[in-house]
C-alpha cells in the first residue's frame, strides 16, 4: 500500500471480485476523504433527491405539503408555456455573459497595472480587494440607494452638474435596471478575477521574458506572445468560476429590485425564489430548479475538465 | 361581566347598516349570544366614537379567571410583530407594559416570545410549520390566517372559546377568520388607513390646505398640480413586487373605481368571479399610469418603493400626500426628537403641516382596505407535539379582551374587540393621539381582502405585477389587467 | 518543470528578481501611465460606494435622505455606532449578539473545513483508489447548485437531523459551500510538493499519516490559510441560509441582523448603514493583512504552468 505505487494502470480484468478487493485494500485511503464526501452527500444529496421528486407534484397554498398531487410533467409543461419564463431566460443570459465579461476583463487589466513593483502596491491591491469581501446584502443596500431614481446620490451629482433635469432613472427604468445591477455585480466580482488572474502573471517564467525583450520584442508583442498563453489555463478556469457563480447569484438582484420592474431584472434564480416562496408553489419551483440543474450539469461538465485537465498529467 | 350599555338596535338593524361593505352572512343570526353588537356601527362617526369613550370599566383578571384559573401553571411559545428599530417609542413601551401586566395576572405561566420582522414572519411560519416548530400561539396579520388555515395549521377558535361573542368583534374581521364555515381565530386589533397630507404643500400649490381631495379623480389632479406648481411630487404611490403595502395602497383605488381582485366587496362574497378586469379595476389602473407617466406626479422610484421610502420624503417636504397608519405621525415625532438645530426645526414645520383625512371616494364607493391582526393557536402537530392549550387560551383571552385590544392597538391601530371604544383608554387615546378619529371613522368602509388561501398570492404578486407592468408600458392598461385576470384564474384552478 | 518550487516573488528582495521590477528597464512607457490611470479610476469605483456608506452612517435620519443629498453631514454624530456597540441598549445587546453568533459559526465554519478539506485534498493528491476522479468531480460540482433552491429540502432535512434553529445546522451548511474550492486549492499545492519528503519520512519509521501531519501539512500552510481566509468570508457574509434556518433572535447573525432596521413604513438608513460598516469591517481588516497568504496560495498551490 505505498504512497507511490501506481496501481491504477494495472490492466483492469473487469471482473468485480477485483474490484472490491482494491477497495478493501486501500479502506483507509477511503477515511480521509470520507468527512468531506460525507458532508457533501448529506448536504447536496438528500436536497437534491428532494427537489427532483417534487418536481412532479402540485403542491398549491391551500394544502399542506403532505397533501400535494402528483401530476407527472404538468409543471414542465406549465414552464414551457409561460412568458415570464422567456424573459427570465433572456434575462439571466445577458446577466451571467456581461457580468463575467466585465469582471473578467477589469479584474485582468487590474492585475496587469497591479503586476509590477510600485510604492504602494499592496496597499491598493487590498484595496480593491475590498468589494469582493464586503457581504453582499449590505452592497445590494448601498447600491440602492446611490442609484435610488429620486434620492440618489448619482442622480443628484448628474443634476447639479446639469447632465440632466431629473434625477437619472437607473432602477425603475426597464432598460437601465439590468446594465445597472450588472454594473453592480462587476464591481463585486471583479477582485476575485484580478486575484485570479494576478497569481497567474507571477507564474509566467522570467528567462523567457528577459530573452524576448533581448532578442527586441516589445512590450506588446511580449505580452501577446508569452504571456496571454501561459495564462489560458487559469483565464479558463477563472472564467468558469465567474460563470457559475454568476448563474447562480442570487442577493444583488433579489435584494435591490426583487425582479422589477415588470420582471426586467427576474433572472431565474430570482424567480425560482418567487414560486417558491412568494407563490408557495414549490412543486412547480422544484422543476424550475431542476431545469437548471440540467443546464448546470453541462457546464459543470466543462468546467469540472479545465480544472482537471492538468491532473491527468501527474497520474 | 358587569357594565352598562346603551340598549342598542336590533340585531337586523345592526346587520345591515354595519355591513354596508363588510357583509357577515358567514355568521348566522342567532349565533350572537346574549346581547348584540355592543355599539352601533350603523352611526359611526368621530362624534359617536367620542361620545361612547369611557362609558365602560374593564375589569380584564376577573374576566380571564373566568376562562382559565388565574394560578395556571404553563409554559408557551408565541410569535408576533414586535416593536423594532424604526417604530414609535410608545409602541415598544406599551409592549413592556403588556408582557408585565401579563405576567402580574398570570405569574405561573412563562411565554417564549419571539418578535418578528413584518415582512418575513410569514415565510418563517411556513417554514417552522414544515418543521414542526410552528409556535403554539401567533398574532398575524389577517391576510395569512386562510392559508394556515387551509392546510390545517390552525386549531379551530372562535371567541367564544375565549368568554367574548362573535358580535364583539368587526364583522370583516370575523369574515377575515371564517375559512369554510369554521372560525381559527381571534381579532386582536383592526386598522384602516387615511389619507395624509402636507397643508404647506397644499398651499403652495393654490389648493385648499385643510382639505383632502374629495375623489380619487381629484386626487389625481391635485398630484399634478402639486408638481407643477411646486416641483415637488404629490401623491406618493407604492407599486413594489412582493411587498404588503402595495396592495393596501392600490386596493381601495380599485375598489373605489367599482372593481376588485374578485367580489370582495359584495355583501356576501363568494370569491369566484374575478374582477381584475373589469372596467373599475381599469380605471384605476389608468388613473396610476396618468399619475405615473402622463402627469410624472408621483416618485419615479414607485416601482421599487415601499412604504418606507415614502416617509422620510413626507418628512422634508417632497412629498404631498400619502396613504397610511395613524402611527406614522407618532414616528415622525419620534424622528424629529431626535434631531437638533435647524434639522430639528423642519421636521417640526412639516409635522405641524400634517393633515389626515378620509380616503378618497370613488364613482362606486369610498373604500379603504380593512386590515388588522388576529390571535390564532397552532395545533400540536406543527408545533412538535408538545403544547399547552389552557395556558394558550389565557393568552388569547387577556390579549383579547377590551383593556389590551385597546392598548396594544394604541399608537396605530384600533381595538378588534369592540367593547374596547368604550373604555376609558379609548378616551385617553382620543385625547393624546391626533387624528384617531380620523383613522377610526374609516373602519366602517373597511373591505377585508379575499379569504382565500391564494390571496397572498394575489395581493402580493399578482396585483403589483399588474401595476408594474402598466406603468412601465410594457403592456397597455387593459391588456396588463386582463393578463392579471387569466393569472388569477389560473391560480385558483390550480 | 513542476518539480522545483516556482520562485515567488516577494522572497529576494535585494534584487527584484523579474522583468518588469527592474529599475533600468523602466522607461517612460506609456502603458504605465494608462496602468496608474486605470487603477486610479478603479480604487474610486472599488472605494466610493464604502465612502458613501460611512457618510451616510455619520448622519442623523434626517440629514440622510435630504435632497439633494448633504454631501458632508452638517452635524455628523456617531450616535447610530455608539447605540449598536453598547451592550446598555436593547439595540446593542441584540447586535452584539449577532456579533457574537457570526463569530462562533465563521470560526466553526473555518475549523471544521480546514479539518475536512485538508485530507481529502491530500488523498486526492496523493492516493490512487477506485472512484477518485469520481468523487473529486462531484466535490468539485458542488459549485453548480444554487444555494437558494435548496433552502427548503435542506430545512426539511435539518428537522430530521434535529437541527433546526440551531447554529450547528448553519455551520453544517456553509461546510460545503467552501469545501470545493478548499480542496481544489489544497489539492494543487499537494500536487507540487515533492513526495520524496514523505518517503523520507517513511523509511524514517513514520506512518503514512504521521509522515502526513508532520512534513507534509507544514509546507502547505499557505494554502490552508487561503482556505481558512475564504471559508471565513463565506460564513460571515451568508445572508439567505441564516434568514431561512435561524428563527431565535438569540442565535441570529450579522446579516440578518441588518433586517432589523426596516418597520413595515419605516428604514433607519443610518442606522442600516452602521450595521453593514461594522459587519464589513473584520473581513476587510483580516482580508488586507491576510492577502498576502491568498495570493501565494493561489499562486503556488492552484496555478500551474
Amino acid at each position: 500500500m505505498a504512497v507511490m505505487e501506481v496501481n491504477g494502470r494495472r490492466p483492469r480484468r473487469g471482473e468485480r471480485r477485483s474490484l472490491v478487493r482494491r477497495i478493501w485494500r486501500q479502506r483507509h485511503d477511503y477515511l480521509y476523504v470520507l468527512p468531506a464526501i460525507a458532508v457533501m452527500l448529506l448536504v447536496i444529496g438528500y436536497p437534491v433527491y428532494a427537489t427532483i421528486y417534487l418536481s412532479f407534484f402540485n403542491t398549491p397554498p391551500n394544502l399542506a405539503l403532505d397533501d400535494k398531487i402528483f401530476v407527472g410533467f404538468d409543471n414542465y409543461w406549465r414552464i414551457a408555456m409561460s412568458d415570464s419564463v422567456h424573459q427570465a431566460t433572456w434575462n439571466t443570459m445577458v446577466w451571467t455573459l456581461w457580468s463575467t465579461l466585465f469582471s473578467f476583463i477589469i479584474g485582468f487589466a487590474a492585475a496587469l497595472a497591479l503586476n509590477r513593483e510600485f510604492f504602494g502596491r499592496a496597499l491598493v491591491r487590498g484595496t480593491l480587494l475590498v468589494p469582493y469581501v464586503i457581504s453582499a446584502v449590505a452592497a445590494a443596500y448601498v447600491w440602492r440607494w446611490i442609484f435610488h431614481s429620486d434620492f440618489g446620490v448619482i442622480g443628484a451629482i448628474s443634476v447639479e452638474l446639469g447632465l440632466t433635469d431629473h434625477p437619472i432613472n437607473f432602477l425603475d427604468n426597464q432598460t437601465a435596471v439590468l446594465p445597472s445591477l450588472i454594473l453592480v455585480n462587476v464591481w463585486k466580482e471583479f477582485p476575485f478575477a484580478m486575484i485570479m488572474m494576478l497569481a497567474g502573471l507571477q507564474t509566467v517564467p522570467d528567462p523567457l521574458l528577459r530573452a524576448a525583450q533581448v532578442d527586441g520584442a516589445n512590450a506588446w508583442q511580449r505580452f501577446w506572445h508569452i504571456t496571454v498563453p501561459h495564462l489560458k489555463g487559469v483565464a479558463l478556469v477563472t472564467i468558469l468560476l465567474l460563470l457559475v457563480a454568476n448563474l447562480n447569484s442570487f442577493t444583488i438582484p433579489y435584494v435591490m429590485t426583487g425582479g422589477g420592474p415588470a420582471g426586467a431584472s427576474e433572472i431565474w434564480i430570482t424567480h425560482i425564489y418567487q414560486i417558491a416562496f412568494g407563490r408557495i408553489r414549490f412543486g412547480l419551483a422544484s422543476a424550475y430548479s431542476v431545469i437548471l440543474f440540467l443546464v448546470m450539469m453541462s457546464a459543470g461538465y466543462f468546467y469540472v475538465r479545465a480544472l482537471t485537465r492538468g491532473d491527468k498529467d501527474n497520474s | 361581566m358587569t357594565y352598562r350599555e346603551k340598549s342598542g338596535p336590533s340585531r337586523r338593524d345592526v346587520l345591515a347598516a354595519g355591513a354596508g361593505l363588510v357583509g357577515s352572512s358567514l355568521i348566522p343570526a342567532n349565533s350572537f349570544g346574549q346581547t348584540g353588537a355592543p355599539v352601533d356601527l350603523a352611526n359611526w362617526s368621530p362624534e359617536y366614537v367620542r361620545k361612547i369613550a369611557g362609558t365602560l370599566e374593564v375589569d380584564t383578571a376577573a374576566d380571564c379567571a373566568k376562562i382559565v384559573p388565574l394560578d395556571y401553571r404553563g409554559n408557551i411559545t408565541f410569535w408576533y410583530v414586535g416593536p423594532t428599530d424604526a417604530s414609535p417609542r410608545i409602541e415598544h413601551e406599551i409592549d413592556a407594559e403588556f408582557w408585565a401586566a401579563f405576567a402580574k395576572t398570570y405569574p405561573n405561566i412563562t411565554v417564549e416570545k419571539q418578535s418578528f420582522d413584518y415582512n418575513t414572519i410569514l415565510d418563517k411560519l411556513r417554514t417552522a410549520a414544515l418543521g414542526n416548530s410552528a409556535p403554539m400561539v401567533a398574532r398575524l396579520m389577517l391576510l395569512w390566517a386562510p392559508e394556515l388555515a387551509a392546510k390545517g395549521f390552525l386549531n379551530e377558535l372562535k371567541p367564544e372559546d375565549v368568554g367574548h361573542s362573535s358580535a364583539e368583534f368587526w364583522p370583516a374581521a370575523m369574515k377575515a377568520v371564517t375559512w369554510r364555515g369554521k372560525t381559527y381565530g381571534v381579532p386582536t386589533y383592526n386598522e384602516t388607513m387615511a389619507l395624509i397630507w402636507n397643508a404647506e404643500l397644499f398651499e403652495q400649490a393654490g389648493l385648499n390646505p385643510e382639505e383632502p381631495p374629495a375623489t380619487w379623480d381629484d386626487l389625481v389632479n391635485y398630484s399634478r398640480t402639486i408638481k407643477e406648481k411646486t416641483g415637488k411630487f404629490g401623491y406618493g404611490m407604492v407599486a413594489r413586487r412582493n411587498a404588503g403595502n402595495t396592495p393596501y395602497r392600490f386596493m381601495p383605488q380599485c375598489w373605489a373605481y367599482g372593481g376588485g381582485a374578485l367580489d370582495e366587496t359584495a355583501a356576501a362574497p363568494r370569491y369566484e368571479q374575478v374582477l381584475l378586469d373589469s372596467p373599475g379595476t381599469k380605471a384605476a389602473l389608468q388613473a396610476s399610469y396618468d399619475m405615473y407617466v402622463r402627469d410624472k406626479s408621483v416618485p419615479v422610484s414607485a416601482l421599487t418603493n415601499t412604504q418606507n421610502e415614502n416617509q422620510d420624503p413626507f418628512l422634508s417636504g417632497n412629498l404631498a400626500m400619502m396613504i397610511s397608519h395613524p402611527s406614522e405621525y407618532a414616528v415622525m415625532l419620534d424622528k424629529a426628537a431626535r434631531l437638533s438645530g435647524d434639522e430639528r426645526a423642519r421636521a417640526d414645520r412639516a409635522i405641524a403641516k400634517v393633515r389626515y383625512g378620509l380616503i378618497p371616494k370613488g364613482p362606486a364607493r369610498r373604500a379603504v382596505a380593512f386590515g388588522g391582526w388576529n390571535a390564532h393557536i397552532f395545533k400540536p402537530s406543527v408545533t412538535g407535539g408538545k403544547h399547552d392549550m389552557e395556558a394558550a387560551r389565557a393568552l388569547v383571552t387577556f390579549m383579547t379582551g377590551p383593556e389590551w385590544s385597546t392598548k396594544l392597538a394604541w399608537a396605530g391601530s384600533n381595538p378588534g374587540n369592540l367593547r374596547g371604544f368604550k373604555t376609558s383608554w379609548m378616551k385617553k387615546r382620543l385625547e393624546t393621539i391626533r387624528f384617531l378619529d380620523v383613522t377610526t371613522s374609516m373602519l366602517t368602509y373597511g373591505v377585508p381582502f379575499p379569504v382565500i388561501p391564494e390571496s397572498t398570492e394575489i395581493m402580493n404578486i399578482i396585483v403589483p405585477d399588474m401595476m408594474q407592468n402598466a406603468l412601465t408600458g410594457r403592456m397597455s392598461v387593459s391588456a396588463a389587467a386582463d393578463a392579471a385576470a387569466r393569472q388569477v384564474r389560473d391560480a385558483l384552478s390550480i | 518543470m513542476n518539480s522545483t518550487v516556482a520562485t515567488p516573488t516577494s522572497d529576494a528582495r535585494d534584487v527584484p528578481a523579474r522583468i518588469a521590477d527592474r529599475p533600468r528597464l523602466r522607461r517612460r512607457d506609456p502603458w504605465r501611465i494608462v496602468g496608474n490611470i486605470f487603477l486610479v479610476v478603479l480604487t474610486l469605483f472599488a472605494i466610493l460606494p464604502m465612502v458613501w456608506m460611512f457618510l451616510t452612517s455619520i448622519k442623523s435620519q434626517f440629514a440622510a435622505v435630504q435632497y439633494p443629498p448633504e454631501w458632508l453631514p452638517h452635524n455628523p454624530t456617531l450616535a447610530e455606532y455608539v447605540r449598536l456597540l453598547s451592550p446598555t441598549n436593547d439595540t446593542g445587546r441584540d447586535f452584539l449578539r449577532y456579533m457574537a453568533n457570526s463569530i462562533g459559526v465563521s470560526i466553526a465554519t473555518t475549523v471544521l473545513g480546514v479539518v475536512v478539506a485538508v485530507p481529502a485534498a491530500y488523498a486526492f493528491s496523493r492516493f490512487r483508489f477506485p472512484g477518485r476522479n469520481l468523487l473529486f468531480y462531484s466535490v468539485l460540482l458542488r459549485n453548480m447548485f444554487p444555494a437558494v433552491v435548496f433552502l427548503m429540502p435542506l430545512f426539511i432535512m435539518m428537522r430530521w437531523l434535529g437541527l433546526v434553529n440551531t447554529l450547528a445546522s448553519l455551520v453544517l451548511t456553509y461546510l460545503t459551500f467552501g469545501l470545493p474550492l478548499s480542496i481544489w486549492l489544497l489539492k494543487g499545492f499537494y500536487d507540487n510538493i515533492p513526495p520524496q519528503l514523505e518517503q523520507a519520512a517513511r523509511i524514517d519509521g513514520a506512518t503514512r499519516f504521521q509522515a502526513f501531519l508532520h512534513v507534509v501539512m507544514p509546507l502547505s500552510t499557505p494554502g490552508i490559510v487561503a482556505t481558512a481566509i475564504y471559508s471565513f468570508i463565506l460564513a460571515w457574509n451568508e445572508y439567505v441560509y441564516a434568514l431561512t434556518f435561524i428563527n431565535d433572535k438569540a442565535r441570529m447573525t450579522l446579516p440578518i441582523g441588518l433586517q432589523r432596521f426596516f418597520a413595515e413604513y419605516s428604514t433607519n438608513w443610518p442606522g442600516l448603514m452602521a450595521a453593514s460598516f461594522i459587519m464589513s469591517v473584520p473581513v476587510v481588516v483580516m482580508f488586507l493583512v491576510l492577502q498576502k497568504y491568498f495570493v501565494r496560495a493561489l499562486t503556488e498551490g492552484a496555478v500551474k504552468s
